[in-house]
């Protein structure tokens, strides 16, 4: 773009006036000034546009990274007990919701691990479990809210018949319960909008599962 | 490229400075050689030993042949650039602001929420407000949906399930011709989150379901077709993109099918 520029001050060089304030160097001091300013501006806003993200994405210590490490956790349980469900219970329907689970939430878990990832964190946390909670939810035994304990998942593992149905259905029942209570906690503190919105779709999956599983322990109870 | 200089082709345009000029006890060789530089990318291959020429004085001579070229260039690329950036924009938009832009679309999700609520699952038959269905009370079971082409009417209880899963539902009326139908089919067939049946009492030849959309079309070949496809599979799901469209029920008839107890798997 400096071409023309430049071939129209040549005529002028021969006219030019030997003093420093001469047209022609000013102009073309002034294009070359303006071109270094130009490309500097460009490389720096490029520079921004690339460490911005880096600069605002989720620390190690965040409640996004808590959020996903533990409901990873909280998720997996819920995973094993489906499976068993699947693989067990007798009513069809309690089949047929625990596949539905199972699969829907080993989704989820890798929508979260493949945040932290890309946040890069590592998928365990320095932090103690649920510390990223500000309303103090307790951890008993290791155990978030709503999870079931080694000996009632041992118990749902031998059960047989229609109790393997019940025992899931309260289990997860629970499970939902502490569940959406997380993540209420994240809702409430978080304004990342893919945090966002996973968040609330996994919140509006377990009411309504919820509704669902009141309706079958109704139907367990035979 | 050639720049019209009077004097032929084979004469360069001799008003770039090489610098062998006395310059006018100018200092400003620096600064020339900064601005020669790019001064001199216009000029194409033919650069042989550089003659100092004296320059011809054209009438306030403008290199107009450079400068049309530098600005033909600069359109070109803008051009690229902003095709570009908009394709990019308009590829990152939303998906429900894509869908809504289908003419003809109907989004119940903004008309009639209500209808697309529900307490629980529920069994046996169930009314619908919608023909089809894009939502609401269903039943505990969902219609397979892995890309399956259904040869007749399945229930509707079963496939408002799917939706909620994210699929979109293909229906067309009994009597549409052959080649219409298996031109759907090569849209549905082998593909997750899509299903496909024909449908009894439908006011259009096609009707395409997502939860909580509807699109009439009269043709298969309907560009929108693909559109809404594109735009509302997986998209549309309640449930998030990773909710099951497989273990579903793969019979039809428009009876909801109570799931069949069958001996637990050892």
């Amino acid at each position: 773009m400096t071409a023309p520029a430049t071939t129209d001050t040549e005529p002028d060089d021969v006219v030019a006036t030997p003093d420093e304030g001469g047209r022609a160097p000013a102009r073309r001091y002034g294009l070359a000034a303006l071109a270094i300013m130009v490309v500097v501006g460009l490389l720096l806003g490029y520079a921004g546009g690339l460490l911005t993200p880096r600069l605002v994405r989720p620390g190690d210590s965040s409640v996004e990274a808590g959020f996903a490490r533990d409901m990873t956790t909280h998720h997996a349980q819920a995973v094993e007990m489906s499976l068993i469900a699947y693989r067990s219970a007798t009513l069809p329907e309690v089949r047929q919701i625990a596949v539905d689970i199972a699969t829907g939430q080993q989704g989820e878990i890798g929508a979260m691990q493949t945040w932290l990832r890309e946040w890069g964190l590592s998928p365990t946390g320095s932090n103690p479990p649920m510390s990223w909670m500000s309303d103090g939810a307790t951890v008993k035994d290791g155990l978030m809210p709503g999870m079931a304990t080694p000996q009632q998942m041992t118990s749902l593992r031998d059960a047989k018949g229609i109790e393997v149905d019940r025992q899931f259905l309260k289990l997860m029942y629970d499970h939902h319960l502490g569940g959406i209570h997380m993540i209420d906690a994240a809702l409430g503190e978080t304004d990342n909008a893919e945090v966002v919105r996973v968040a609330q779709t996994m919140k509006n999956t377990q009411q309504i599962e919820l509704n669902n599983l009141r309706q079958l322990q109704a139907q367990a109870k035979g | 490229m050639s720049i019209s200089t009077p004097g032929g082709p084979e004469r360069r345009p001799t008003v770039v400075s090489t610098g062998k000029k006395p310059a006018a006890g100018r200092p400003a060789s620096g600064a020339k050689a900064g601005t020669g530089k790019p001064a001199a990318t216009p000029r194409a291959g033919g650069k042989g030993p550089r003659k100092p020429v004296t320059p011809v004085k054209v009438s306030q001579g403008r290199a107009w042949g450079p400068i049309a070229l530098f600005v033909a260039v600069g359109v070109l690329a803008a051009g690229i650039i902003g095709y570009g950036a908009w394709a990019s924009f308009q590829g990152a938009k939303p998906w429900d602001k894509k869908a809504n832009a289908i003419d003809g679309i109907v989004n119940i999700r903004k008309t009639d929420k209500a209808s697309l609520e529900y307490e629980s699952h529920k069994s046996g038959p169930l009314t619908y407000k919608y023909s089809p269905p894009v939502g609401g009370v269903h039943n505990a079971a969902w219609q397979n949906c892995m890309g399956d082409v259904y040869d007749a009417p399945i229930a509707n209880e079963h496939a408002v399930h799917s939706l909620e899963h994210g699929a979109v539902w293909v229906t067309y009326r009994p009597d549409l011709p052959k080649d219409q139908v298996d031109k759907l089919a090569g849209k549905v067939r082998g593909v997750e989150k899509m299903l496909m049946s024909p449908y009894e009492g439908l006011d259009k030849p096609i009707s395409l379901q997502a939860w909580g959309y509807q699109l009439k079309v009269d043709n298969a070949d309907d560009s929108r077709v693909d559109e809404f496809i594109k735009d509302l599979r997986v998209n549309a799901s309640v449930e998030g993109p990773t909710a099951l469209c497989n273990q579903g029920v793969t019979a039809t008839g428009t009876t909801p099918h109570e799931l069949q107890q069958q001996p637990p798997t050892q």
